[in-house]
């Protein structure tokens, strides 16, 4: 008995380390299913049904009839795909090359280094509507670029880039470049803060050249920052819904209409919102296949297998 | 070259991390619905919420309206909440789904159909026979709420005015031009020719080709070709022949007598672009008088209904939505919401709304207010309408789809058209197949 009575603040106190960890995460599991799983369950579970608000008396159970259409019989389920992934390839390519090249450059020593960084990151604290605002003033053919060189006998008076088939994809790449960009330089230049100078020395002292240096010591050493920045800012891109809504609004003729954007399109003006979860589920599933086929290519996390 | 180890080690989870957060904004991206509520008629006092259909442009005349009424009814206090036009319908379908619903809100007949659809509406027809409103509504505005929302029977509104679609012009630039008032269809086409000069920067006309471009053109198709009914039998007449050549000859005046950029033209773009352009006529509503007035002053600018079809013939016009007050069954107030309603509904209130709005009041009793004689376009539209040679083409606002098949789904086909990459006759077939699918389930469902 006595024996007993000893072992059991020991047992008390092992028990109730082992539920410790798990008191400490519920609080932000519970946040997670029911901020992510949740939606993520009923999305799914509304792509199997017709779920119009405006006609209630078709809805039901649907089966896979809304993907059967989505693969067979939705052209601009293909066109808003298609220009989504032209516009990620696009937009992504671009911020990483220029924001490397922003990046490496504010990480040189020189006079008003402090302004330059400041200037280069500034448009990543503009809001997405701001930024939007800003461009769509830019483009405007009333006030903007177009009208002044028009007044200097170069192009048309009421000309917009926004509105022609031919500038309308680059115009709206420009603007969404200017916003990205300060996100890579960022991210790149913080890595870039902690590679070691030894190594640069070293490098000098055996001969290699900036370039060599560049691609044998610092981009190496950004190769995790890299995929991680263009991993997540794809996701993002291919998400973008805010400055082609604003900015084009998918047009003109659905030419800039990503899937999201279609997919808001078809459950917020179309109120089906039965079909526009199987077009969400169709684009998370097409999201996660990449998103682990690049981490698994680029061999993310270093060289271990 | 190897990386530390401890670097390796930390990637992993928090690329994990961002990953899942990032792609669980794509899968949570549509959601579920839910419903509007039983609501309570409540104590008569307190607060209520009233959410305006056009907030910023109608914020100063609601505000006015607002203070005389809490003087009147010192114990209930009105929340307004100002909504952008645009953006009205979906805020509606959001705080159905999600719930917020106000307890007044401002309802065109445009959606009024999907929000019947949605439960969201409580029925007015008795509460109007019990009060001061009652036969003092104009009966083809009442008769339109009945249409868009009741089955023709009951009204889920106060309809509280009317609108109609004007040809506005700028009487400095006809003068100047030594034309005379586009008042045929000849006049108006020879009018937009001859004030274009694309070198200057000025242009005859402004097309509205982004958001809210099909109803202008089929108001166009309509006013030109004549044909008085949107239904021949179960089938539309928008593919009718006569239609396709009117939107032919409407949109041959893209990039012609427009500036290119009306390709993407909104409300705002195309107002501004008349207001503070070289641009000769513009086709809107009475709605965006006050904005013409401000921008260009009265000497500068008038407005008249579109032309009948042929000289001295039937003036064939679409039938604009009509604006109202609608009741929110979600309400925990609704003897005070009514108040309300009833009171800006009444003669006085209507018509300084009216005003403000330049548009048609639905109040009988501010029909005759010195103003609409003052407001010369809001006077000749309310005359056009009244005129026996005048006929009404009802639009189906009482389909469900009708908001979304006349916007989201076909304006960017319509911008194909301007662009020359689809026919107007393909065009038309398109839009025609889609509204008579839609006539189609709408009349299987209510045969049930």
């Amino acid at each position: 008995m006595a024996i007993a009575v000893a072992k059991h603040p020991v047992e008390n106190r092992r028990r109730r380390t082992r539920r410790l960890p798990y008191l400490l995460i519920a609080p932000a599991a519970l946040l997670m299913l029911a901020f992510i799983a949740y939606p993520m369950i009923s999305v799914l579970y509304y792509s199997l049904q017709d779920y119009n608000v405006t006609k209630p008396w078709r809805n039901g159970f649907a089966g896979m009839s809304n993907f059967t259409r989505i693969f067979t019989d939705d052209p601009q389920f293909w066109h808003s795909l298609n220009f989504s992934v032209r516009w990620v390839v696009v937009e992504i390519a671009l911020q990483l090359l220029i924001g490397l090249a922003l990046a490496l450059l504010v990480n040189q020593t020189f006079v008003g280094r402090g302004l330059s960084r400041a200037l280069v990151f500034s448009p990543w604290a503009v809001s997405g509507v701001l930024t939007t605002t800003i461009w769509m003033l830019l483009y405007n053919p009333s006030t903007g670029m177009t009208r002044y060189l028009a007044d200097a006998g170069i192009g048309s008076y009421g000309h917009s880039l926004l509105s022609d088939p031919h500038t309308v994809f680059w115009a709206a790449v420009l603007a969404e470049l200017w916003r990205g960009v300060p996100f890579f330089a960022i991210l790149l230049l913080a890595d870039l803060q902690s590679i070691p100078g030894d190594l640069y020395e070293a490098a000098s002292v055996d001969g290699a050249g900036r370039l060599r240096q560049l691609f044998h010591i610092t981009l190496p050493h950004l190769k995790d920052a890299i995929v991680l920045s263009t991993l997540l800012r794809a996701v993002w891109e291919f998400n973008n819904v805010d400055l082609l809504y604003t900015l084009t609004g998918g047009g003109p003729a659905g030419q800039t209409t990503t899937l999201p954007l279609y997919v808001a399109n078809t459950g917020l003006d179309g109120h089906d919102f039965g079909y526009a979860s199987a077009l969400t589920t169709v684009a998370f599933v097409i999201l996660l296949f990449f998103s682990v086929l690049y981490l698994r290519l680029s061999k993310f996390g270093g060289d271990r297998a | 070259m190897s990386r530390p180890q401890h670097r390796q080690r930390r990637a992993r989870p928090a690329a994990g991390i961002a990953l899942v957060a990032a792609l669980a904004l794509t899968a949570t991206a549509c959601g579920d619905s839910g419903s509007g509520g039983s609501g309570d008629e409540g104590s008569g006092k307190g607060k209520i919420v009233f959410w305006d259909n056009n907030g910023g442009v109608r914020t100063d005349v609601w505000k006015q309206i607002i203070a005389a009424f809490t003087k009147k009814y010192p114990d209930i206090q009105v929340e307004y909440v100002g909504i952008p036009i645009a953006d009205v319908q979906k805020k509606y379908d959001t705080a159905i789904a999600g719930g917020g619903l106000p307890d007044v809100g401002g309802v065109g007949t445009a959606y009024l159909a999907n929000m019947v659809a949605q439960d969201a509406l409580e029925p007015v027809g008795d509460r109007i026979d019990k009060s001061d409103l009652k036969g003092k509504l104009v009966n083809g505005m009442v008769t339109s709420v009945q249409a868009a929302g009741g089955q023709g029977k009951e009204m889920y509104e106060v309809p509280t005015s009317a609108n109609q679609g004007t040809i506005w012009y700028r009487t400095d630039l006809f003068s100047a031009a030594g034309l005379q008032p586009p008042t045929t269809w000849s006049a108006f086409y020879a009018a937009a020719d001859k004030l274009t000069s694309a070198s200057d920067n000025k242009f005859g006309f402004t097309i509205r080709g982004g958001k809210g471009s099909i109803a202008q053109a089929l108001e166009m198709m309509y006013a030109q070709s004549g044909i008085q009914d949107f239904w021949d039998g179960d089938k539309t007449t928008v593919n009718d022949p006569k239609n396709i050549a009117a939107l032919e000859k409407y949109v041959g005046l893209y990039k012609k007598a427009t500036p290119e950029a009306d390709l993407n033209n909104d409300f705002v773009n195309m107002v501004a672009e008349f207001d503070h352009g070289n641009v000769g006529m513009l086709q809107h509503n009475l709605g965006s008088y006050n904005d013409h007035l401000k921008a260009l002053g009265k000497d500068k600018v008038d407005g008249i209904p579109l032309p009948p079809s042929q000289d001295g013939g039937v003036r064939t016009v679409v039938s604009n939505p009509v604006d109202g007050l609608g009741l929110f069954k979600s309400g925990k107030n609704k003897a005070a919401a009514w108040k309300f309603i009833e009171f800006a509904a009444s003669a006085p209130m209507n018509s300084l709304w009216s005003q403000s709005a330049a548009s048609i009041p639905a109040n009988t009793g501010a029909e005759q207010d010195a103003w609409i004689n003052d407001s010369r376009p809001t006077k000749v539209a309310m005359d056009s309408l009244n005129d026996p040679n005048t006929k009404i083409v009802q639009f189906p606002y009482y389909l469900p789809d009708w908001n979304n098949i006349t916007k989201a789904d076909t304006e960017p086909d319509f911008q194909k058209v301007l662009l020359g990459k689809m026919t107007a006759k393909d065009f038309a077939d398109e839009l025609a197949g889609k509204i008579n699918d839609a006539q189609a389930d709408f009349a299987q469902h209510h045969k049930k």
